[in-house]
């Protein structure tokens, strides 16, 4: 059994917690009055998706699930639940978007996802850290006073909106960063 | 993106980072209009405060003598209390601070920065009540001046600050929230079993500390996040208090309260201890404990002692996290949305 120290845990890991697993899906470092350091996280049951928060000392062992990663390309939305496909056997899953945590807001058919599994169960979906978005409505740039907002709204293929500097135009290609959703560079 | 370039970025988050400005002032002007003299203190010292789980950031000052270089340890304070109480001692009855303060390994955190703004005060012949009543006065008056509103909107909910707020001891709380009576609570063993049954699975190893805090973060800090009030909660356990006053009528626990809103920790404040004897005995407790966690060690400041001997009437005081207010009075949801260089932008995150 692989542990990890609470004050170790991070984000998009699974533990178990009061027997079942459960992925990370914030972290947060607590220190009562000066007292000694504890680990507060937010947990979401993989099967129920409810999510618990719990406070560990620092210094406790956790229990770390042995989660096996394969590579897989994303299909389609259907309903609340997210279709992969793995590529090399053809074999489909079906991830609870509950568990995406935001990141369905990347998928496209071209981005390279790792969907997790914990005994045959997918627990999770890990992201590159840059996703390539195409530029779907620019409005035209008011020029301004390029001084100060040098930034504009443009809207994605998958419906998220980024800031986005003032020559990026429609049918542009964007990198952009799946941890803090923001723009960070045109691809072509 | 750091936060310069989110603000050349969007101007209209100058807004958000002026709320420091507002709120510093107001603290002045409060404090002014009651006649508290504002002091300096310094922030480089031979002896932090000795509270067991706090760790420091060292540094070393040198000097040239005719007998050559010399160099001696100095540390960043964490807190100007030991220095104000000197000036207390001294004869000033009514002063407070605005100074920064520092506490290393706290971890990365939505409520944390290595280096943060502290207020602290103190008035002679007065006790801890006097202090929460402070805080009420100078929490309404900076919500009423930046929000112009006699109640604090933050995060989708509002905070009602009119008249005045409740007081809950450590005692009810944990008998209300968790269960837990005063006999079970001070006793490391009876907690001990009490957290095992609760589903605390490493409460076997665990110190009495620890077990009061893993319950206090798990069962009392989210119910003290469902008031709609801000919360003093008051009368901690005597270890717990280590510049505190005894209460009166049950020793087992000590005049300090911290105040929440919406289930953070804003402050923390004593009916200060003035009794010499019992303030080294608890420091020497205090420095053998920080030895026992492998923590710096330094000599207990002997200056404030004699300060104490020369007699420190009865004080309350207090510090105020003003990162946390001002984070609280911009309606955002971390403090480093209020610091223009947050502490993580200056070292490499993984």
């Amino acid at each position: 059994m692989a542990t990890v120290k609470a004050g170790n845990i991070k984000r998009g890991s699974h533990v178990r917690f009061r027997g079942k697993p459960m992925l990370v899906t914030k972290t947060e470092f607590s220190y009562p009055g000066k007292g000694s350091a504890f680990m507060k996280v937010i947990l979401k049951d993989i099967t129920s998706g409810a999510t618990v928060s719990f406070t560990y000392k620092s210094n406790e062992s956790v229990e770390e699930l042995d989660v096996s990663s394969i590579e897989m390309q994303f299909l389609y939305f259907d309903g609340n639940e997210v279709v992969f496909m793995n590529p090399r056997s053809y074999e489909q899953v079906q991830v609870s978007l509950n568990l995406l945590d935001g990141g369905e807001r990347y998928l496209t058919s071209d981005i390279k996802v790792y969907v997790q599994f914990f005994e045959d169960l997918p627990v999770g979906v890990s992201l590159p850290p840059k996703a390539k978005l195409k530029v779907v409505k620019a409005p035209d740039a008011t020029a301004g006073n390029r001084a100060k907002a040098a930034k504009k709204d443009v809207t994605l293929e998958t419906g998220l909106v980024v800031q986005a500097p003032l020559f990026i135009k429609e049918g542009d290609v964007l990198f952009v960063d799946t941890a803090s959703g923001e723009y960070v560079s045109r691809s072509n | 993106m750091k936060n310069w370039q989110k603000l050349k970025q969007k101007p209209d988050l100058w807004r958000q980072f002026f709320i420091r400005e507002q709120v510093l002032d107001g603290i002045r002007s409060f404090f002014k209009h009651q006649n508290f003299h504002e002091v300096e203190t310094p922030l480089l010292v031979a002896s932090p405060g000795t509270e067991p789980y706090l760790d420091l950031f060292t540094t070393d000052i040198t000097f040239q003598t005719p007998s050559g270089d010399k160099k001696k340890q100095l540390y960043l304070l964490t807190s100007p209390e030991l220095a104000m109480k000197k000036l207390v001692a001294a004869g000033l009855p009514k002063i407070f601070q605005l100074c920064k303060s520092f506490r290393n390994n706290e971890g990365l955190s939505s409520l944390h920065n290595p280096e943060f703004t502290i207020l602290e005060w103190y008035r002679a012949n007065a006790d801890y009540t006097d202090i929460m009543n402070d805080c009420e006065n100078l929490i309404k008056s900076l919500v009423k001046n930046i929000c112009q509103s006699d109640a604090l909107p933050y995060q989708g909910k509002t905070y009602q600050l009119a008249g005045s707020w409740p007081r809950i001891t450590i005692k009810k709380a944990f008998f209300k929230y968790a269960q837990i009576d005063s006999e079970t609570l001070l006793n490391r063993d009876l907690l001990m079993k009490t957290a095992l049954k609760k589903g605390y699975r490493h409460a076997k190893n665990a110190s009495w500390e620890e077990l009061y805090h893993q319950i206090f973060l798990n069962e009392i800090e989210p119910a003290l996040a469902t008031f709609y009030q801000p919360v003093f909660l008051c009368d901690y356990p005597l270890a717990l208090a280590a510049l505190s006053r005894k209460k009166a009528n049950d020793e087992r626990f000590a005049e300090r309260f911290e105040l929440y809103i919406g289930g953070i920790e804003l402050a923390n404040a004593f009916s200060e201890l003035v009794d010499p004897t019992e303030q080294r005995q608890r420091a020497t407790a205090d420095i053998q404990q920080r030895q026992e966690l492998s923590k710096d060690i330094f000599p207990i400041d002997e200056d404030y002692i004699q300060a104490l001997e020369s007699g420190l009437p009865p004080t309350g005081g207090i510090a105020l996290g003003v990162d946390r207010l001002i984070m609280l009075l911009a309606d955002v949801k971390s403090i480093q949305e209020t610091l223009f260089f947050p502490i993580e932008e200056a070292i490499e995150l993984e």
